[in-house]
């Protein structure tokens, strides 16, 4: 060991903090090296000299204020016993409170955001019906004009489908009723336009394709309608259809069954 | 109730026996102050604080973990002794000039202290974590372990940083003569 590393370890040797063998390694150095036992003098005279050092004694006043400090606060404990159970249920309330004003936020914010997702929801929904709807018109009216008399059916099928339908559909539909070449156009036509006999427009039109009409299975038809819907403006052309003498015995008869509900 | 350890005792004044606080005030209190004396140079400041930290201790007595009780009433102390000092920092009022101030009325009264005066230079020469960690080490004879509880530090690097410091702390002293 050099010097530099016995210096190191002189205040663990004065310590006596290291083990026999290390000890005797400096002891010996040391009785050789008169700078290194200069080094262990000086610290001793360091340590001595803090060993010395007496120790200080505080002013009695501070035992004193220690044990009225210490009074004061037995009271405050004393008192905050009584006091805090108070505070606890107090406390205990408020933290009910603030738990249900927990959940309460929680639950209104759930029934918010469902409450908003409906609304804009059934917004889009409403819109996208009404496109729906207008798009159907519009093929219902198109297809309305086809030649096949299959698409024209389709059509005609459609347009019962309508809760409310517009004019233009209403018209296309008696158009059909009143003109179209095929029966079972005129005849599907019909019993379409049986559905919206609430407008007038509907129903002169029922009355008026019953006295155009020549097909004998239209007739039976329009007579079981207008008898259904209680028409009673309609019984003129059905007395006319009863004295006519083409109109064929079965076609009499229906309006036979027909005429007392309506009279 | 004298025949307890500083830990048992202060179990029970953090259940409230806030008597016991009393013992170990008598156990403490003169090393504390002593601490802060030779921290501080200041008897008024070291009593203030010394009696703060007590105060501390019974205020914050729920707090205790059940460490070394030295251990923690060194930390009180410690921590009220930096604030003072970060206000007299901030207060831009050096401590030294106080230390100076009492240095030199202690030195008109006591004139065969004169290796303690010089020793007390040499401190002030060093700068507060060396001169914290000699007057715990050696003049309190605090061990590393526990001083490296009381400053979160590791026994290992207390001894080296001791170490150093007392070495410096004689070099001061050596020039000072």
């Amino acid at each position: 060991m050099n010097c530099n590393q016995i210096e190191e370890q002189l205040i663990d040797y004065l310590d006596n903090n290291l083990d026999q063998k290390e000890h005797r390694v400096i002891a010996t150095h040391l009785t050789t090296c008169n700078s290194c036992q200069e080094s262990l003098q000086e610290l001793q005279l360091v340590f001595g000299g803090i060993d010395n050092d007496p120790v200080e004694l505080p002013d009695a006043s501070m035992k004193v204020n220690f044990e009225e400090m210490l009074q004061k606060e037995k009271e405050i404990l004393s008192d905050s016993k009584i006091v805090s159970l108070r505070k606890n249920s107090k406390n205990s309330w408020k933290t009910v409170l603030q738990i249900a004003a927990t959940v309460a936020l929680i639950v209104s914010a759930y029934f918010y955001g469902k409450q908003e997702n409906n609304e804009s929801f059934s917004q889009e929904m409403a819109v996208l019906e009404k496109e729906k709807v207008q798009l159907k018109q519009e093929v219902t009216i198109s297809l309305i004009e086809n030649k096949s008399a299959s698409k024209r059916l389709q059509a005609v099928n459609y347009a019962e489908e309508f809760e409310k339908p517009g004019n233009e559909i209403l018209k296309a539909l008696i158009n059909k009723m009143f003109y179209d070449d095929h029966i079972n156009v005129r005849l599907a036509a019909a019993e379409a336009l049986t559905k919206f006999s609430d407008s007038e427009m509907v129903r002169k039109a029922l009355i008026d394709a019953l006295e155009m009409e020549q097909d004998p299975g239209m007739q039976i038809e329009l007579i079981q309608i207008l008898v259904s819907i209680q028409e009673k403006r309609a019984v003129p052309s059905m007395e006319k259809l009863l004295q006519n003498e083409e109109t064929p015995s079965y076609v009499k008869d229906q309006v036979t069954i027909g005429l007392p509900s309506l009279i | 109730m004298k025949n307890l350890t500083d830990e048992e005792l202060m179990i029970l004044v953090s259940n409230g026996n806030l008597d016991m606080m009393s013992i170990l005030f008598d156990r403490y209190h003169i090393r504390i102050f002593n601490f802060l004396l030779k921290m501080t140079r200041d008897r008024d400041i070291s009593q203030d604080i010394t009696q703060e930290a007590f105060y501390k201790a019974i205020k914050y007595r729920t707090s205790y973990k059940k460490g070394k009780f030295s251990s923690w009433i060194y930390t009180i102390a410690r921590n009220i002794f930096s604030d003072y000092y970060q206000s007299q920092k901030n207060k831009d009022q050096p401590l030294d000039e106080i230390e100076y101030k009492t240095e030199r009325e202690e030195a008109n009264g006591i004139e065969k202290s004169e290796i303690k005066e010089q020793l007390n230079r040499a401190l002030g020469q060093l700068n507060q974590s060396d001169r914290e960690l000699v007057i715990m080490n050696r003049y309190q004879g605090i061990k590393y372990q526990e001083i490296a509880e009381i400053t979160g530090s590791t026994a290992g690097a207390v001894k080296t940083k001791v170490h150093r410091a007392i070495h410096k702390l004689k070099d001061h002293y050596l020039q000072n003569i």
